[in-house]
């Protein structure tokens, strides 16, 4: 069964041959020439990567980022147009997973949509379930939930990155680590990604998430998750 | 400058008004002293006449009067009183007009105290009357005079000077702002303007036609570098759909023939290019416009130069083998603050460039700039290549956009964007440093950067301690 991608894109020409080049890759490409058009597709049949550009008439590509990951935890990229720009944190803030920059190169693309593919494989020897606090991660099931038993919705990345955090409890980890394991980049990623899930995770996780006490920063390092 | 004017005026003032007084004063006497001269001469004629001797007519004429000396000249002889002035210190010239019938004064100096001297002809007695009075009080009034005016000038030089520098200061204000936000417009700050002071109206005017000119070069810098934006803006999507579609092409080009192969792998090679020139293009253009967002992290920047050597290894797929990097030990525990991603950029953008026209590079060395010692300030990094080196006039002008020097028909020439070291120097100015080229010790040419670094904040056994944010 390939994975579905859904690609929201107004200039048709470029959809048109995203479509060729990830249909090329394996894909089974879903088209939406809006971002209406993109959620009424995905509500028909949920995909499992969408794409969705930024600068989009009608419903911005912000507002569908925020509506499709109402509805979903769906892995979301954004294409934008400016990767210095507030547009990528703006992205990242609406609900996006990772981003790529017009014009993109493929194999680039190609390379962003396999690693939220990816799913969580724990080591061996790491126990199945990963606790901290009054929460319980199930990396298996892909389940996140408190010891009372009421589920914590969290994205896919949220969840891998949280992983990531509580398999090496008490112990930093450096952006480019996070962004190497949990998103397949090299030292030259994007720390903003990193930065913007760690907020994201936290209002979920944390009792306070202005004060937090289990997922740390450590100033000039990285982060840390403490039980 | 208000100093002098204060002075030159106070000077001005305490002349005319000194030489003023000193006129009406002396002319007053002189009316006074003629009179009293006239009214002796005519006594004197009287009592000649009555046949008095003439020196006897003297003493009787100077009766009560110690001021004047009075001399008399009748017949080749001269007549005094009190010896004090003698004939000759009568001025010539007077004693001429007299002789010729003239009654006449004369103001004039005699031992160093003012003097006049009247002479009134007596035809009657054939003689000549003179007076000689002394103008002690009068000189005494005119010395008080003198030293009030100068007094005067010199408080009125010290006052102006002092309100010269405070409204010099407060009317100078103003152009103060303007000459201050010429400077800030000129470095590039072109939201600088004047507020509007409330007041004089020749500076409201100044400062509305500033603004306006500001306004004006503001537009106009803005309109250039925005079209450079959107026309590199305008090619993305066009570029978007013929490297998905290339990529399409490529996947399949088992199927090809050799020469549709070979005319793919131009198409594919100029692509790429075409993307980063655009993509150069809209950065320089971004750094223009002063819309660059920079974000700054902590970084080792000897961990950050071999990272960065092998990420452009990896992505520019060079066939030159990748240079040593060697790290000075000095280097110590110096952090850099750097926007990793542009300085990716710079390490790529000098690699390429050694590849393209210096045979590759050789080694890039990361250490402290010797002026800063120990765990200094400043951070180094040098590129070094193989090549020819460059010629000394062209070290400067390699960083100029599109500039092509005398290595325009070496291999690498044509694949190149013409911005990479542009973009080098433009992204070295955003980290607030500095890059140069030079001769590297085996002839080829070496880039250097210079990029100010950070004390580590964080040292090494204290690394676990947490701090939340």
């Amino acid at each position: 069964m390939p994975s579905r991608i859904l690609v929201v894109e107004d200039d048709e020409r470029i959809r048109s041959s995203m479509r060729l080049a990830l249909e090329g890759e394996g894909y089974e490409v879903d088209e939406a020439a809006s971002g209406e058009e993109g959620l009424e597709r995905f509500g028909a049949h949920p995909s499992d990567v969408a794409l969705i550009d930024l600068m989009l008439p009608g419903m911005d590509g912000f507002e569908c980022c925020r509506s499709l990951r109402h509805q979903s935890a769906v892995p979301i990229i954004i294409v934008t147009a400016r990767s210095d720009t507030h547009d990528v944190v703006a992205g990242l803030e609406a609900g996006a997973d990772d981003y790529v920059t017009k014009p993109f190169v493929t194999k680039e693309l190609g390379a962003r949509i396999r690693a939220l593919l990816r799913r969580v494989r724990p080591a061996e020897d790491e126990p199945t379930v990963l606790s901290f606090g009054d929460l319980e991660l199930v990396p298996e099931e892909g389940v996140l939930r408190r010891r009372d038993g009421t589920e914590v919705h969290c994205t896919k990345t949220e969840f891998r990155l949280l992983c990531e955090l509580a398999s090496s409890q008490n112990k930093v980890l450096s952006r480019e680590q996070l962004l190497d394991r949990v998103w397949g980049y090299d030292y030259f990623g994007d720390g903003r990604l990193v930065d913007v899930h760690i907020r994201r995770l936290r209002t979920k996780v944390e009792p306070d998430p202005a004060l937090p006490r289990h997922i740390l920063t450590v100033r000039g390092m990285g982060y840390k998750l403490v039980p | 400058m208000f100093a002098l004017g204060a002075l030159v005026l106070s000077v001005t003032m305490g002349a005319i008004s000194y030489f003023t007084t000193r006129h009406i004063l002396v002319s007053g006497q002189e009316n006074a002293e003629i009179h009293s001269a006239s009214k002796n001469a005519t006594f004197v004629q009287q009592e000649i006449r009555d046949g008095y001797h003439t020196v006897t007519v003297l003493t009787a004429a100077d009766y009560g009067n110690t001021r004047s000396s009075s001399l008399l000249y009748r017949r080749g002889n001269w007549y005094e009183r009190q010896f004090s002035v003698p004939p000759s210190a009568l001025p010539k010239s007077l004693r001429t007009m007299v002789h010729d019938g003239t009654p006449a004064s004369l103001t004039y100096t005699r031992n160093g105290k003012p003097v006049i001297a009247v002479g009134i002809p007596i035809p009657a007695v054939h003689a000549d009357y003179y007076e000689v009075f002394a103008l002690t009080a009068l000189s005494k009034t005119l010395g008080v005079l003198a030293l009030a005016l100068v007094g005067a000038g010199v408080a009125t030089t010290v006052l102006g000077a002092a309100l010269g520098r405070w409204a010099s200061g407060r009317s100078l204000r103003p152009l103060t702002g303007v000459s201050r936000a010429a400077v800030a417009i000129a470095s590039g700050e072109l939201d600088t303007r004047l507020i509007a002071g409330r007041g004089d109206p020749d500076l409201a005017a100044l400062t509305s036609s500033f603004n306006e000119m500001v306004d004006q070069l503001q537009e106009r810098i803005e309109h250039e570098t925005r079209f450079a934006s959107d026309v590199s803006h305008e090619l993305r999507s066009p570029l978007t759909t013929l490297a998905a579609s290339l990529a399409v092409l490529e996947a399949h080009s088992a199927d090809l023939t050799d020469a549709s192969r070979r005319a793919l792998e131009l198409l594919s090679g100029d692509l790429r290019r075409f993307q980063r020139l655009v993509a150069d293009l809209l950065e320089i253009s971004r750094s223009d416009a002063g819309t660059a967002d920079v974000s700054f992290e902590e970084v080792d920047p000897a961990e950050l130069v071999r990272q960065a050597v092998a990420a452009a290894q990896r992505s520019l797929a060079l066939e030159t083998p990748a240079p040593r990097v060697e790290v000075d030990p000095a280097l110590g525990g110096t952090r850099l603050l750097v926007d990793k991603r542009r300085f990716e950029r710079v390490i790529a953008n000098l690699l390429e460039n050694a590849a393209h026209y210096g045979g590759g590079a050789t080694v890039v060395r990361v250490g402290p700039a010797p002026h800063t010692n120990g765990a200094g300030h400043h951070v180094r990094v040098s590129v070094d290549d193989a090549g020819p080196g460059l010629p000394a006039t062209e070290r400067g002008r390699v960083f100029e956009r599109f500039y092509r020097g005398h290595a325009a028909n070496m291999r690498g020439a044509g694949t190149g964007t013409g911005l990479g070291l542009a973009l080098v120097a433009e992204h070295v100015r955003l980290h607030g440093g500095k890059v140069w080229a030079e001769e590297a010790d085996g002839g080829g040419a070496r880039f250097t950067i210079e990029l100010p670094g950070e004390q580590a904040e964080v040292d090494e056994e204290h690394a676990d301690e947490v701090r939340a944010t």
